[in-house]
């Protein structure tokens, strides 16, 4: 089986150089919080101040990182339950449903309310609001056009937009004190991470990823679409309903600790396509899970030196949108 | 001798239009039944039941005396392969990667010896050895459909359903389709079922045949007993010729010169 080997080699070299590029830009991303901005600002850069800018920076390193593992493990098996490589999960509109709870609670419980302040009692909300509500469009919609995606997703943008400016509205007729509340629990970004809910954020991330991990030879046969899933023994319902829970428990804590990254899982997952050209799951969930952190932690670090008020994301939104209309007009063509 | 088994029996009502109406047919253990009828009869319909791909509204549907909603899809997989009229594929892979996929409900994906010797046999037997690492795309119609067919070999099941294969392919594709699926019974002992559209190739390879029209059966039984111009007849709504050709019937579905 050469091509088996030929695989198995290149794909150990990816991951390697993967390694390599991430370690690097780890201590890259340690290097611009400390020794850089000490002698930017013509500080001395001690024992004691460093050990404390790394009690900041290691937990941002540790969420960024498994933030950004988790967006392409479920990007890409989002696509492949849906059968498309230009679909993500944030198109469900996760963010503003997330917007729209912050809000809505506020909104009715006040800004200091500890539905609201409490980071554990408003994440079970949130994120039960969000399964709730993937859920139920599943319910709707799914089960009765069966299998129609398409429609899912129109309703999901529709549904954004609603909860969008709804919550728009909302946040304009409430006071100055709870509307800024709002605002700062909606605009967290990768600079500026919700660390509250991290301890009970971490492991759940890490649930999600190593359930659908460890079940890499599933989505290797639901890639042949259902038809043939079901006829070599899937319980095809049964995994869309799996996978849609997980997807919705992921995004929503992706969301609540590290804000919207929407465009980072598609050019993860796409750009591991290229890179492997294989259908074989293990292989695309590492290689797109790898480079989408090294993605966020260099892009971070980078960022950081060059001392750019913008965020990451911002920049990784731009390149993913860019690359995504490329994807349209390349399907397009083909078909 | 072949084993009558009640395998089938399956009652599909809607509320408006019935796809299925008191269906109540056993498959003829090893051997091919067809199923042949005019667009919407039902057939795929019931090939879907069958096959649990499709829950009934009511009846059931038994395989070996087992009501097949009680046992678990991957139980089913190693009882029953279906291959539905439309199988294309978004990914791009290889013959063999396909075929490594049939012996999943046997595997669930780690591959063992044994599951490497089946699906080399299976790709043998369809006679794409030389064209195992070539990828699907890059296959001509009827050498996709093997392809197919062989993933179905290798997940080794008694039963095989197939719907429409014999769509696209031209007519010498369709008979060596038509051959290979009757080695399936003669040399391995399939039970066949199989969706076709041309009543001629029904007559000319199968051992039964089930018509249907408008949900329900209107004629089962050996070829020469259905291919009939009365049964025809109904069944399609068209004035058939049917004339005698060695053993077999064969239908004309022509105007007749006037």
């Amino acid at each position: 089986m050469p091509r088996e080997e030929k695989l198995q080699k290149r794909s150990l070299f990816v991951f390697v150089l993967l390694a390599v590029l991430l370690t690097l830009s780890v201590f890259l991303y340690i290097y611009s919080r400390t020794y850089a901005k000490a002698h930017r600002l013509n500080l001395e850069m001690d024992r004691a101040a460093f050990d404390s800018i790394m009690a900041r920076t290691v937990p941002a390193l540790i969420g960024m990182a498994v933030a950004a593992v988790l967006t392409a493990v479920v990007s890409l098996s989002f696509q492949t339950v849906t059968g498309s490589r230009i679909l993500t999960p944030s198109m469900f509109g996760f963010d503003s449903v997330y917007v729209g709870t912050q809000t809505i609670l506020v909104f009715m419980f006040g800004s200091v309310s500890r539905a609201f302040v409490d980071p554990y009692i408003n994440y079970v909300i949130t994120a039960g609001t969000i399964i709730a509500v993937s859920m139920m469009m599943y319910g709707f919609i799914l089960r009765k056009n069966k299998n129609n995606l398409v429609f899912l997703l129109m309703f999901g943008l529709i549904l954004s937009g609603i909860v969008r400016s709804g919550s728009a509205y909302l946040q304009v007729i409430m006071d100055a004190g709870d509307y800024n509340r709002v605002k700062a629990a909606t605009s967290v970004t990768v600079n500026n991470m919700n660390t509250r809910i991290i301890f009970m954020a971490l492991p759940l991330m890490l649930a999600v990823i190593v359930a659908m991990l460890i079940r890499h030879k599933t989505y290797d046969v639901m890639a042949l679409g259902e038809n043939s899933a079901k006829s070599l023994g899937i319980h095809y319902e049964k995994e869309i309903r799996l996978n849609l829970f997980l997807i919705s428990l992921g995004m929503s804590v992706t969301t609540a600790l590290i804000g919207s990254l929407t465009f980072l899982g598609l050019l993860a997952v796409n750009i591991a396509r290229e890179l492997f050209r294989t259908h074989r799951h293990i292989y695309l969930f590492i290689g797109s899970a790898g480079l989408s952190a090294l993605a966020l932690i260099a892009g971070q670090a980078l960022s950081e030196l060059l001392q750019g008020a913008v965020p990451v994301t911002v920049i990784i939104d731009l390149v993913g949108c860019s690359y995504m209309f490329y994807l349209i007009l390349k399907e397009g063509r083909v078909k | 001798m072949i084993e009558e088994k009640n395998i089938c029996q399956a009652y599909i009502k809607h509320r408006k239009k019935k796809t299925l109406e008191n269906i109540n047919l056993s498959v003829k253990k090893k051997a091919i039944t067809a199923l042949i009828g005019s667009n919407g009869a039902g057939k795929s319909t019931l090939l879907g039941v069958m096959s649990n791909m499709i829950p009934p509204l009511s009846g059931e549907v038994l395989i070996d005396g087992v009501n097949i909603r009680t046992l678990k899809p991957c139980e089913l997989a190693k009882k029953i392969a279906i291959l539905k009229q439309t199988h294309h594929i978004s990914i791009r892979i290889t013959v063999k990667d396909l075929v490594e996929f049939g012996r999943f409900p046997h595997s669930r994906g780690r591959l063992s010896d044994f599951d490497r010797k089946k699906v080399k046999e299976s790709i043998a037997y369809m006679n794409l050895t030389e064209m195992e690492d070539r990828y699907l795309d890059e296959l001509s119609g009827g050498q996709r459909q093997r392809a197919f067919i062989a993933m179905v070999l290798a997940q080794d099941t008694p039963y095989i359903f197939l719907d429409e294969p014999l769509n696209n392919l031209d007519v010498k594709y369709s008979v060596e389709m038509m051959r290979i699926i009757k080695k399936l019974v003669s040399e391995l002992g399939k039970t066949v079922v199989v969706v076709l559209h041309d009543i001629n190739f029904a007559s000319a390879y199968a051992d039964y045949i089930v018509a249907m029209k408008n949900g329900r059966i209107i004629g089962e039984g050996r070829p020469e007993q259905v291919i009939t111009k009365e049964v025809l007849d109904e069944v399609f709504d068209h004035d058939f010729n049917i004339v005698s050709y060695q053993v077999r019937n064969a239908c004309l579905y022509f105007d007749r010169v006037s």
